[in-house]
């Protein structure tokens, strides 16, 4: 009988209590939305300055420049947006920051391999000719 | 005929009509346009995806390169999320050329060794065919010894060693392990293989691993995470195939700084192990 009468009688009474629930939790929503004051993107600030440290300490300046200060720049941003409360701005700039960064490591540890080859080469070339010279002079 | 064509264009006009209401209709939304930067990142990254010298030598980052494009290929987000995203891409893309591009030099750098190598050796049988002198001799396995070790330097500096009174030194960052725990992270790997690599071929050469802290935290904790940091950098390489009795740890914990301890930046540069490959002991030259 009473799950009976329950069955009939919701769509009369429910309406308005859901509207307001309704209109309620999408107030929250929208104050959640248009809030400012999200937390800062530390860890993605951290992890920024832990790009930049490691392509410095691979010597990303001489062999990758523009990427280190474009890295170095996008963080100063990051961090200037953080004074200015646009969180989501700093989190994307510290993003872009780390990704600069670890492309001026890549490229360092390139160019590094690179010279590294280059050198081997040319000792390879000494040796050999310094071979041809001493088997010269041994057999005459 | 005529009023028949009459009606046909009365009827293409009000369908057009209708087309540029939908049209209207459709251009109230966000318009579903790829963005042109993610339009070369794909470009860019087809290219290196097909280049079948390059592409199997950094799969991790083109894995990585490849949903960041699909992130930045998408239609639906704000103008400057958009932006952002694109510029990652772009950048992904980039890294993972790059990373690839070293680690060809690196496989071509193994190839020419192994060239100075055979040199040395056939220097080696040639002596005694040609009788040399003792001074000719001597001269010829000094220059050799002397080319072997410009190409170690440059291998070492090419692993981020930097020279030092006590020999090259290695520093993996704190970024590497996770905060508090001595669990190697991925980015570490790399770099360990590389110096793992570079053992198996100077089979001469010892390394030293120590760990080091920030002043966080009791100093007997300190200790312990460092040595455990340690050890767990000596594990990763034995697996590697190095030779335990090649390798000396030690925890160091927070008494040997290498920046101030005041800022966060300058204890996360403390937080770190240094891995010092002994020179070894240098033929008179």
């Amino acid at each position: 009988m009473l799950h009976l009468e329950e069955r009939d009688a919701p769509p009369r009474r429910r309406p308005p209590f859901a509207g307001l629930l309704a209109a309620l939790s999408g107030a929250l929503l929208l104050a959640g939305g248009c809030a400012s004051n999200a937390p800062a993107p530390t860890a993605q600030i951290d992890s920024a300055k832990q790009a930049i440290d490691d392509a410095e300490r691979a010597q990303a300046a001489q062999h990758a420049a523009p990427e280190l200060s474009q890295a170095r720049s996008k963080l100063a941003s990051a961090t200037t947006a953080v004074q200015n409360e646009e969180m989501e701005q700093a989190a994307r700039l510290a993003e872009e920051a780390r990704a600069d960064a670890e492309l001026a490591s890549a490229r360092t540890a390139a160019a590094k391999a690179q010279a590294a080859n280059d050198e081997i080469r040319r000792a390879n070339q000494a040796l050999i000719e310094e071979m041809g010279r001493s088997t010269t002079g041994g057999t005459q | 005929m005529k009023p028949r064509h009459n009606l046909s264009a009365h009827a293409w006009t009000r369908l057009a009509g209708a087309g540029v209401v939908a049209w209207g209709l459709v251009a109230c939304a966000p318009t579903p346009v790829v963005p042109e930067g993610a339009v070369q990142a794909r470009a860019e990254l087809t290219r290196l995806q097909s280049d079948a010298k390059l592409a199997p030598l950094a799969q991790q980052a083109l894995t990585e390169a490849e949903a960041a494009v699909q992130l930045a290929e998408q239609t639906d987000a704000k103008p400057e999320v958009a932006a952002h995203r694109v510029y990652v891409a772009q950048r992904k893309v980039e890294l993972a050329r790059a990373l690839a591009e070293a680690r060809f030099a690196e496989q071509e750098r193994s190839e020419l060794t192994a060239q100075i190598d055979r040199a040395r050796l056939e220097a080696r049988e040639r002596e005694t065919a040609a009788a040399r002198s003792d001074a000719q001799t001597a001269r010829l396995d000094a220059d050799a010894a002397r080319m072997e070790a410009a190409a170690m330097r440059a291998e070492m500096e090419a692993m981020n060693a930097r020279p030092t009174d006590r020999g090259m030194v290695l520093t993996l960052g704190d970024v590497l392990f996770e905060t508090g725990k001595a669990d190697l992270k991925g980015g570490a790997v790399a770099d360990l293989d590389e110096l793992a690599r570079f053992l198996a071929k100077y089979p001469d050469r010892s390394v030293v691993i120590e760990g080091h802290t920030d002043s966080v935290g009791s100093e007997d904790f300190n200790v312990g995470l460092s040595e455990r940091r340690a050890a767990s950098v000596r594990t990763y390489l034995v697996r590697q195939g190095v030779d335990t009795s090649r390798i000396t740890t030690q925890g160091m914990g927070e008494s040997v700084p290498v920046a101030s301890n005041d800022s966060s930046g300058g204890r996360q540069q403390n937080r770190r192990v240094e891995i010092i490959v002994s020179n070894p002991t240098q033929p008179s030259m």
